[in-house]
């Protein structure tokens, strides 16, 4: 569904990926692991339109995509969760939805949308008038990922989900994700929490200072030694 | 003496309603676009020469003059938003700053070069009413209501459209907004235009009031700066309610005293506020 091929990219003058070549088939969980600095938020930054690539191409569902603007690539039906969940805060948490479904293929279905949503997170439906610059952490979070819901994606792109979250709520949010995974939604996400990531996942990439070091399927990466070692501490 | 006070206080309310336009142009623009008009004034008095070129020497009756002062002013921010702003959106501060004064300067001088530096004006009297003993003049009834009216239109615009949903998402997190599919920069035109749609508005209102010339544009852009800052830098509400404060003061303290006190009066109030609670009265609301 989603084709990365050779693609570079930074900002200015530097240059953050080598030629990376990823892949998400449609339906699965893709998991993107490595330490800071390695380029995973910048790869899915650059797959969002908010970067653009220095050299390499970006296919989803057949068709080119590298070099459109943020709000095409969301109209084609890429969503991006960027780190922290950016919620805006000074709109209420309906509000936030509501920006969810701007683009026209998601607008016409709002209403049906947003009963889908509220049934998964019924929390969200509890608050809904509430603004969510007040919102706790975790509660931010599954703001954000409903919101990226609300523009009817065929892919959703989560970057650190868990990023500055309690323990207790790190769980909480894997399990949205879960739900999501459920729900049939192509999943591509840039996690540090190695483990419970994997754990999620169909297939995964190690990236380390810009570089693809490592791909497989969850099973064989759980028994990489290297991975073992460096990334969970086993 | 109470009835003096009461006098400028009725009609220093009136003059804050159109005063309230103008801090609500420049808090969306700046909001925004991150963006400081500082043209903003000279944008007015295009507007008001609009209104006299129309009135006064093309004999249009008067509502219809002011109409089309607002379509030309929404025209120029247009220009001004194609030719000077969008291509300085991501330049340092300091070059949108001289780039906008440069366009102080060529509309100035565009202005002076086609009708001299005559004062003109409308010349058309409105009457004076009484209540009690309180003398209100029907040409500050105008921008009192009309500013009222507008404010109510972009408030309403503002929290039950789409597009305006999409201004207030720009204004918190612009890259969050490109994220979920707004076209910023439709929204930046869009406001910016909006912006130059309130500053016709305002030239309608003040046409009956104020006699116009080149230089006229500066006593407003500073006015409104002021207002801007007092209020809160990007905050809607605070500028409207600094807008108010402003026509009160300066109103009450002209008839005091004299109308120079009165600016006197104003200025160190801001001078006041930079030093102390550079914030304003309700808080800064800008992106982060």
């Amino acid at each position: 569904m989603l084709q990365v091929e050779g693609v570079s990219a930074g900002y200015g003058k530097f240059n953050i990926l080598n030629n990376i070549s990823i892949k998400v088939e449609s339906g699965t969980t893709v998991i993107m692991v490595g330490s800071n600095g390695a380029g995973k938020s910048t790869l899915l930054k650059t797959i969002a339109g908010v970067v653009k690539p220095a050299g390499g191409e970006i296919y989803f569902e057949g068709a080119r995509i590298d070099g459109k603007a943020p709000h095409q690539i969301v109209e084609l039906g890429i969503a991006f969760v960027p780190e922290g969940g950016r919620i805006f805060p000074d709109l209420s948490v309906y509000e936030n939805l509501k920006m969810g479904s701007y683009t026209s293929r998601a607008r016409r279905e709002f209403q049906t949308t947003l009963q889908e949503v509220f049934e998964l997170f019924p929390l969200l439906e509890k608050r809904k008038k509430q603004v969510s610059g007040s919102l706790s952490g975790g509660e931010r979070q599954m703001l954000s990922i409903a919101r990226a819901l609300m523009s009817k994606p065929k892919l959703i792109m989560l970057d650190e989900p868990s990023s500055g979250l309690a323990p207790k709520i790190v769980t909480h949010v894997f399990e949205f994700i879960e739900t999501i995974k459920a729900q049939g939604y192509s999943i591509l996400m840039v996690e540090q929490n190695v483990l419970k990531a994997v754990d999620l996942a169909d297939y995964a990439y190690l990236l380390s200072t810009g570089n693809l070091v490592y791909q497989g399927k969850k099973e064989e990466f759980l028994q990489n030694p290297e991975i073992k070692v460096s990334y969970l501490g086993i | 003496m109470v009835n003096l006070i009461l006098n400028g206080l009725a009609n220093g309310i009136l003059y804050g309603g159109g005063l309230a336009l103008l801090a609500v142009g420049m808090n969306l623009i700046f909001g925004v676009l991150n963006v400081i008009h500082l043209a903003y004034g000279q944008c007015v008095m295009v507007a008001l020469y609009a209104v006299y070129v129309f009135a006064v020497l093309l004999h249009i009756p008067i509502f219809i003059s002011c109409l089309l002062a607002v379509a030309v002013s929404a025209l120029l921010a247009l220009l001004i938003h194609v030719s000077v702003v969008k291509p300085l959106l991501k330049a340092p501060l300091i070059n949108q700053l001289l780039a906008l004064a440069g366009v102080i300067i060529v509309l100035e001088n565009l202005i002076l070069a086609t009708f001299g530096s005559d004062y003109v004006g409308l010349q058309i009297s409105f009457p004076v009413f009484s209540i009690a003993d309180i003398f209100v003049k029907v040409s500050s009834l105008i921008p009192f209501f009309v500013g009222i009216i507008t404010l109510i239109l972009i408030w309403m615009f503002l929290t039950r459209t789409y597009t305006g949903l999409a201004i207030k998402a720009v204004v918190q997190d612009r890259e969050m907004a490109d994220l979920v599919g707004v076209k910023t920069d439709r929204i930046y035109l869009l406001t910016f235009v909006i912006g130059g749609v309130l500053a016709g508005i305002v030239a309608a209102c003040f046409a009956p009031i104020y006699t116009v010339h080149p230089h006229f544009g500066a006593g407003f852009t500073l006015t409104a700066f002021v207002i801007v800052v007092l209020g809160g830098l990007g905050n809607l509400v605070g500028g409207s309610v600094a807008a108010f404060l402003i026509g009160i003061v300066s109103q009450v303290a002209g008839v005091i005293f004299s109308s120079e006190i009165g600016e006197i009066l104003v200025y160190t109030i801001f001078i006041l506020f930079i030093l102390f609670r550079p914030q304003g009265l309700l808080g800064v609301k800008v992106r982060t």
